[in-house]
């Protein structure tokens, strides 16, 4: 098990494992329906609240087996469905009870996903249409280089050397892909709440309790000079689309690789009583040869989300830096000191 | 002066608005929601020093020399009914060992969500969003945040930073029943403190467009010998554009918490 991958602070308050979402995707046609009406507020916006789950079996960057096949056969969605649940499934215990407690997890705490998206498609991205990340400019290239040149060399120095989701900053998805929003399943908690008022969207994400309270009307974003972690949002209603605009990121997050000047655009659409469309447009002309967009149609949760004390019961990142401290005492004395 | 001032005309408002005095301009003056409950929605802050110390204090000395006037104890006339906290015996020594160490011991400085009441008084604003069915609280520390129940979700499945929030109105006010919180979080930054018994219902009442009236009931048997209260006014923050901005402390305190695992620089 690679350090800092299964640490210990997502046990509290977990208990909001929304494990059965519900079975019904495998018939489902590959599109929405055009003429669904969403509910609306009592000021005639479409009713995006409730929780939500971003959970998914369909991959972020279409797999080669898949080619420049954008969307799935029925037949072939329903045996590849079966294969990554097979892939993600971790409900096996017939091992014995050093492994088993090493992988810490069973089944029951992960949270892959169950279904692949309604839309059969062959990955998250959407465009470009290869389904795959455009590359990185060579300037975004170094940028990464360098950091993982640096975390090889010092793995755990200090805290600001560990991932952010290991310092309870932000939730950045599986991997190292470098903050949020927009927001990405990762392991487990995969839920996201929307609130809404006439003027206000707040968007909560399960994962340590990250709020945005995203204001539609019309104000301008923040000055320039005044960078966020998870940016400075705005939104707006584009028929009964719920469109938020984010920049002022920091030049502490590189989601997948994006640089401080990143513009995210996310689109939420209620598609049918149990789907928000939720996709985002990610434009950084100095990280990304292109601008991308991905889509993952969100299922709506019959729970609420509980609160994910994430930093206040860190013992995962003493755990981390205490153990770094043993091997290089291991070292030292092995090697005669 | 004036602000304290202040304190004391909106309380008598308040009291005078709950004994319907004038109970007909009220309900012309405060807006409300299409249900006709107030609307509280907003982003709201105290003006008060309570953080400093819940209960009636002179100023003080920072917590280190060097830093001047900088965490130098603002003074402040105190949010306590009386004044006094009615501590178990034991408690009120703890208390003071609690204010020797705040340094070490408050929860606030290490980034942890502050729990309630200590949300509503830290000097950082807070944005309410009302609907029927759930009040959502933001607040900018520490990117903390609860949602009230409108409708009774039963009892909390464990204890939580900021607790377990069932609210009702009772008649324009809206009266939070606050449950199962931890026993790590503090009143203020003088170490007054509860343990995990910590109950806490919460009533806020609109005074006027701008202003509300916060008052808090606590009871703790096991730390104190009654029960007590707050009140303290909520100012709403009218500048353009206010917006809740990002106060995600983590990184503020990662030396001090984990300062002495760090690689020395000599291995």
């Amino acid at each position: 098990m690679s350090k800092g991958k299964l640490h210990g602070y997502c046990v509290y308050f977990i208990i909001a494992m929304f494990g059965a979402i519900g079975t019904v995707w495998s018939q489902a046609p590959p599109s929405f329906d055009a003429n669904y009406e969403p509910p609306r507020t009592p000021s005639g916006q479409p009713d995006l609240q409730g929780v939500w789950s971003n959970a998914i079996l369909t991959p972020f960057e279409r797999p080669e087996e898949f080619g420049d096949q954008a969307f799935l056969t029925e037949e072939q969605a329903n045996a590849y469905q079966e294969q990554r649940r097979q892939q993600t499934f971790r409900g096996d215990r017939t091992v014995d009870v050093e492994t088993d407690v090493s992988h810490a997890y069973n089944d029951f705490w992960w949270d892959w996903g169950t279904e692949l998206a309604r839309t059969r498609r062959t990955s998250l991205i959407i465009d470009p249409p290869d389904g795959r990340l455009p590359a990185l400019t060579p300037q975004a290239q170094r940028r990464r280089e360098a950091r993982i040149a640096r975390r090889a060399e010092h793995p755990a120095d200090g805290p600001e050397d560990r991932l952010l989701r290991e310092r309870c900053i932000i939730w950045d998805g599986n991997n190292d892909s470098g903050g949020g929003p927009p927001m990405m399943p990762s392991a487990y908690n995969n839920n996201f709440q929307i609130v809404q008022t006439e003027d206000y969207v707040l968007l909560l994400k399960e994962m340590v309790h990250e709020t945005r309270v995203v204001p539609l009307d019309g104000r301008p974003h923040l000055h320039d000079s005044v960078r966020q972690w998870l940016g400075s949002s705005r939104g707006r209603w584009e028929g009964d689309t719920l469109v938020i605009e984010t920049k002022n990121f920091t030049d502490k997050t590189y989601y997948q690789g994006a640089s401080e000047h990143m513009q995210l655009t996310e689109r939420f659409t209620r598609v049918a009583d149990d789907v928000l469309l939720y996709e985002f447009t990610v434009n950084d002309p100095q990280a990304f040869m292109r601008p991308w967009t991905a889509q993952i149609p969100t299922v709506k949760l019959d729970g609420m989300i509980y609160e994910f004390a994430c930093h206040e019961t860190n013992r995962g990142m003493v755990g981390l830096l205490s153990g770094a401290r043993a091997e290089e005492a291991a070292a030292r004395e092995a090697a005669g000191n | 002066m004036l602000r304290n001032q202040c304190v004391a005309l909106l309380s008598l408002l308040a009291l005078a608005w709950n004994s319907q005095v004038s109970s007909q301009t009220v309900v012309e003056e405060i807006p409300r929601t299409a249900e006709g409950t107030p609307r509280l929605d907003g982003i709201w802050q105290a003006l008060s020093e309570a953080n400093w110390d819940i209960r009636p204090h002179a100023a003080g000395h920072a917590l280190l020399p060097e830093l001047g006037t900088f965490t130098a104890i603002h003074p402040g006339l105190g949010i306590v009914e009386g004044g006094a906290l009615p501590y178990q015996e034991w408690a009120a020594a703890r208390q003071q060992e609690n204010f020797a160490n705040r340094l070490e011991l408050d929860p606030e400085g290490k980034c942890f969500m502050p729990g309630v009441p200590r949300a509503t008084y830290m000097p950082f604003p807070f944005q309410i969003l009302q609907t029927p069915d759930l009040v959502m609280i933001a607040y900018q520390y520490a990117n903390a945040v609860r949602t009230i129940h409108m409708n009774d979700p039963g009892p909390a499945p464990n204890n939580s930073w900021m607790g377990w929030s069932v609210g009702r109105w009772e008649g324009d006010t809206l009266v939070v029943n606050v449950t199962d919180m931890s026993e790590q979080t503090w009143f203020d930054r003088a170490g007054n403190f509860h343990s995990e018994a910590l109950r806490v219902v919460e009533r806020y009442t609109v005074l006027s467009p701008n202003h509300l009236l916060y008052e808090a009931t606590i009871e703790d048997p096991d730390v104190f010998t009654r029960p007590w209260s707050i009140s303290l006014p909520l100012y709403r923050r009218v500048e353009e554009n206010i917006e809740l901005m990002e106060f995600k402390c983590v990184e503020f305190v990662e030396e001090k918490i984990y300062g002495h695992l760090r690689k020395q620089s000599d291995e």
